[in-house]
């Protein structure tokens, strides 16, 4: 499938078809011209069904059969119905890990934004060194998360932690923190990296809306004599909209499926109090061999996928209403 | 030996923007069975070239793995491509091969595991191909069996038992502890200032239910019902240790390379371990340990540690290939390389006598192969229903030290969920 | 913000026993580079699969990104919601799912280990991204100047090509250094698909290194400092391009 991918990728539309006559594009026949269109976004259409529609109907499929290690081999899952969800819903993990994943994701959303709206309102007045510390300051997002998940388990580490040590140091603490040892502050914990994961991307998208704000709105604000906060909350935050649904609903889509963070600093642990659905689906595939309701939980976070991915079209809808 | 990963290997996802690790995220496993039929895999070919995977990627062993194998290979007249996969990753990859019908010539795959991969058919049954395993420990040849047939047979076994640190018990004038009270009091005794008393896994893994199972089954308990009076004694004991400080509250974040590291570092004066770490700690010039079986309940009380160990099986290909692959299999577990494996990689010969040879020469080994006639394959009472149960039972362990929820209902609840 | 990085810095120079010890060590005082020799023996052969691999899936992803975008910017192609839909969920299909899809078709075509499995695998992450940021940029081309290309006689792919992709150059860019990126970073499909260690990317070389290096982290850490880099260097040259490509069709100057 992939070959023919290549092929109707590299020619959309023989460009001959579409050159009209006469300099009239707009009578060129509407029929034509929506073909002409068809067959551009056609390679990607062939793209979806072939390399996400395909696996994720395997997925609900197993979703709805009674997959074990043998079926595997042979091919063999009988059908179950509900059987999978249902167990999954009575779970005893379920509604914390329901929980866990809102919790998580709200946190890690909130964070990364006002950090990431701060760093980004910092940078966009020019200073010496600016430049260097703002991409010094994209490395984490570069880091492979097998090393930075483990400077964060040592950092986090309750009895030879730098954290604790700063915090017992400065008075603000009189015990250790055991931050990824104990079931109320695992979640926090995890939180934490990953707001430090995900702020550089919320920088550099919020930055760059930053950049497109004419300046000269600021200077007759200025001139009106608003003062810094005003000329944030009346310029900045209204223009910066657009820039903000995007980075909302791309960290939204992207934080709900977090994986690797938690996997590396606690593997959803101690006792299911870190455990996000992917983590879950994880375990429940890997870890207890059910690899139906791995699936079912996998497609329950599709299903919110849709959800959000629905919100985000309905927004940006209105947005492109109103741009024109 | 069991999980002697230290990272959590995960599926590792990338360090995207913020986290568009997005894709990757691991959730779900879903192998649309569309790989069955047609046998088109890598065993498909001819058979002068066998295929081969295991998780040994660690040092020393991953060196010495092949070099055992290469050994075998020319001794047979084939060539062996090796892989090694990270201990996280060999179940799904082993599964992605199952569907795609290109298992490997030969897996070293866990004594748990065993049962759950002979269950796909995918497996040549080692006993009708001849294999004997006269002479080996029952308990090892028993992992190895699923319905009457042998599919994996283990070329060394392991077991845990507890490491002490030779200076601070003198120190403080001590001896090492030979029940759960000795255990208790000498690990209060020792915990000073930074180090703890007494290390070990819970992490929420298998391998922290293989930590504890040493308790558990000492103390009478059975993995049918979580929820005994003697299960709950065994999680009080681990319960306590933590909460009176004696052990850390780290150690439901610590694999046993993790215990082992704080160990080696002084940082606790015992940890229950396995023979596997010995190539690491003797290295280490500055530490001197002693090792001895796990404390009992009462004086009159023999340990009871789980069965830890990898078995040799060979996948379904064409019958030269898996003639050659058997043969491949006969020669690594014979008497000079199951030898020479076990005393490089840190294993007891799963066969008696050699055992009790190494016993004899090999004082640090002698705990570890003392314990092993009484030691216990994970998956006798449950057979392929162990996983389901250990993720319970790791799960009740956490829940204990690390939630505050009395040992008691952590294990009730256990025992609800692996009934589910 | 910048202090884990500075502690992963100190531990890729410390030696490893300091690195359990129960007080931190703050300065690397009695620091050594030995983890970086280590480091950069072992992984240069990685390095290079991780270049190759990540620049063939820039290619693929704008061979498959670019016209669909224009396609649903400036052509209204039918079932274009639909379309801006399915790439949307497709972010959020879990990896698994079409890791082991992929696994099982890449066995059948006798792709395993070839580099062209990884990149066909890798554009599915990138895919969705790219094409949503480039159709953004493309709308906010302004229709005039597409328009006097085809009164001039152009082609639509001609007026891609000559008017709408050099107007949107920043997007463009944006895209691919994204895809680049995150080929570069990803690890599960890249573990799943190749299955000899010569030709794995740095992830799987890392991720092997820390299994067999288990108490030498100060090469571990090392390790990541020296695969990050690359990205990091490429990162910062195009930073430019990338804060306005990313919004230039969202916001409207």
């Amino acid at each position: 499938m992939s070959t023919t991918l290549h092929h109707a990728g590299a020619r959309p539309a023989g460009p001959g078809a579409d050159r009209p006559p006469k300099p009239r594009p707009r009578t060129a026949g509407p029929a034509r011209a929506r073909l002409a269109a068809l067959a551009f976004t056609a390679p990607a259409w062939l793209y979806v069904a072939g390399f996400y529609l395909y696996p994720l109907a395997g997925s609900v499929r197993m979703g709805f059969q009674n997959y074990t290690v043998s079926s595997f081999y042979t091919g063999v899952a009988p059908y179950v119905g509900w059987a999978n969800y249902r167990a999954v819903l009575h779970d005893s993990h379920f509604v914390r890990t329901v929980t866990n994943t809102l919790l998580f994701t709200a946190g890690s959303l909130l964070f990364q934004f006002c950090v990431g709206l701060a760093l980004a309102v910092f940078f966009n007045r020019a200073f010496p060194l600016g430049g260097p510390l703002r991409s010094l300051l994209l490395v984490p997002w570069l880091l492979p998360l097998v090393v930075s998940g483990t400077a964060w388990r040592w950092i986090l580490d309750t009895d030879s932690g730098v954290l604790n040590h700063a915090l017992l140091g400065a008075h603000l603490i009189g015990h250790p923190v055991p931050w990824l040892a104990s079931t109320h502050d695992s979640l926090i914990a995890v939180t934490l990296v990953n707001i430090w994961v995900g702020i550089p991307f919320n920088m550099v998208i919020l930055y760059g809306g930053l950049q497109s704000i004419p300046r000269e709105l600021y200077e007759a604000a200025a001139l009106d004599g608003a003062n810094a906060w005003r000329r944030f909350r009346h310029i900045t935050l209204p223009l910066l909209r657009p820039v903000t649904a995007v980075v909302l609903t791309l960290g939204l889509i992207y934080t709900v499926k977090v994986f690797d963070v938690i996997m590396i600093l606690t593997q959803g642990g101690p006792a299911g109090s870190s455990q996000t659905l992917t983590t879950f689906a994880y375990n429940l595939s890997f870890q207890q061999l059910e690899f139906g309701r791995g699936a079912a939980v996998g497609n329950l976070l599709v299903l919110v996928a849709v959800v959000f991915a629905a919100v985000y079209l309905r927004a940006t809808r209105e947005q492109r209403r109103a741009g024109r | 030996m069991s999980r002697t990963v230290r990272l959590p290997r995960t599926s590792r996802a990338p360090a995207g923007p913020g986290t568009l690790a997005a894709l990757t995220a691991a959730a779900a496993l879903v192998l649309t069975a569309c790989g069955t039929g047609t046998g088109s895999g890598g065993s498909g070919g001819g058979s002068d070239t066998l295929t081969e995977i295991d998780y040994y990627d660690a040092a020393p062993q991953n060196t010495q793995l092949p070099a055992i194998l290469d050994e075998c290979g020319k001794q047979v007249g084939v060539t062996i491509k090796h892989q090694q996969v990270p201990r996280a990753q060999f179940l799904p990859k082993l599964l992605q091969q199952a569907s795609a019908r290109s298992l490997p010539d030969l897996a070293l795959v866990d004594n748990p595991d065993l049962q759950q991969l002979a269950a796909t058919g995918g497996l040549v049954s080692l006993s009708k191909a001849g294999l004997s395993t006269a002479g080996l420990y029952p308990s090892i040849v028993q992992a190895g069996q699923y319905q009457g047939q042998t599919y994996g047979i283990a070329p060394g076994v392991n077991g845990l038992a507890l490491y002490y640190n030779t200076d601070m018990f003198k120190a403080a004038g001590l001896t090492p502890p030979k029940t759960w009270d000795e255990l208790t009091a000498d690990a209060r005794k020792l915990t000073h200032g930074s180090r703890y008393g007494v290390a070990f896994s819970a992490i929420g893994t298998e391998e922290g239910a293989f930590q504890f199972e040493p308790f558990f089954w000492t103390a009478g308990a059975d993995l049918k019902k979580l929820d005994s009076p003697q299960a709950e004694q065994a999680l009080t004991l681990w319960q306590k240790l933590v909460s009176a400080g004696s052990a850390s509250k780290s150690v439901v974040t610590w694999t046993q390379a993790d215990v082992n590291d704080q160990f080696g570092a002084g940082n606790a004066a015992m940890m229950v371990n396995g023979p596997w770490q010995l190539p690491t700690l003797d290295a280490n010039k500055k530490l001197h340990f002693g090792i001895v079986p796990i404390p009992v309940p009462n004086a009159a009380a023999k340990p009871v540690t789980p069965l830890g160990g990898e078995t040799w099986t060979v996948g379904h290909s064409n019958a030269a290939r898996e003639a050659k692959a058997v043969k491949v299999v006969k020669c690594l577990l014979g008497h000079d390389e199951s030898a020479k494996w076990s005393k490089d990689a840190g294993y007891i010969p799963s066969n008696q006598q050699a055992a009790a040879q190494l016993a004899h020469s090999d004082p640090q080994m002698a705990a570890f192969v003392q314990e092993i006639g009484t030691a216990k394959a994970r998956t006798t009472e449950l057979g392929t229903g162990y996983p389901k149960v250990s993720q319970a039972l790791a799960d009740a362990i956490q829940a204990a030290l690390a939630g505050g929820t009395s040992p008691a209902s952590a294990l009730s609840q256990a025992q609800r969920t692996a009934q589910n | 913000m910048l202090f884990p990085l500075y502690w992963l810095l100190n531990a890729s120079l410390l030696p490893s026993t300091d690195l359990v010890k129960s007080s931190p060590t703050w300065l690397p005082v009695h620091g050594t580079l030995q983890g970086y020799r280590r480091a950069l023996s072992s992984q240069g052969g990685h390095l290079l699969v991780s270049l190759g691999v990540s620049a063939g899936t820039v290619l693929l992803v704008l061979l498959i990104a670019v016209p669909a975008a224009y396609g649903l910017a400036k052509l209204r192609a039918p079932g274009g919601r639909p379309l801006t839909f399915a790439l949307l969920i497709a972010q959020m299909i879990p990896g698994v799912v079409m890791a082991n899809s992929f696994y099982t078709a890449a066995n059948h075509l006798r792709l395993l280990n070839s580099p062209l499995a990884l990149v066909l695998a890798d554009s599915t992450l990138c895919v969705p991204f790219a094409t949503l940021i480039l159709q953004t940029a493309m709308r906010g081309v302004p229709a005039e100047l597409s328009e006097a290309a085809v009164l001039d006689g152009a082609g639509r792919i001609r007026t891609l090509l000559s008017v709408v992709l050099p107007v949107s150059r920043n997007a463009v860019v944006t895209a691919s250094l994204f895809s680049f990126l995150f080929a570069w970073a990803d690890f599960l499909f890249a573990v799943t698909l190749t299955t000899q260690d010569d030709r794995a990317p740095v992830t799987v070389g890392i991720y092997r290194f820390i299994g067999a290096h288990l108490s030498d982290w100060n090469s571990v850490m090392a390790t990541g400092i020296i695969a990050s880099l690359p990205a990091a260097v490429l990162l910062v040259v195009a930073q430019r391009y990338v804060a306005a490509g990313v919004t230039s069709g969202a916001v409207k100057d």
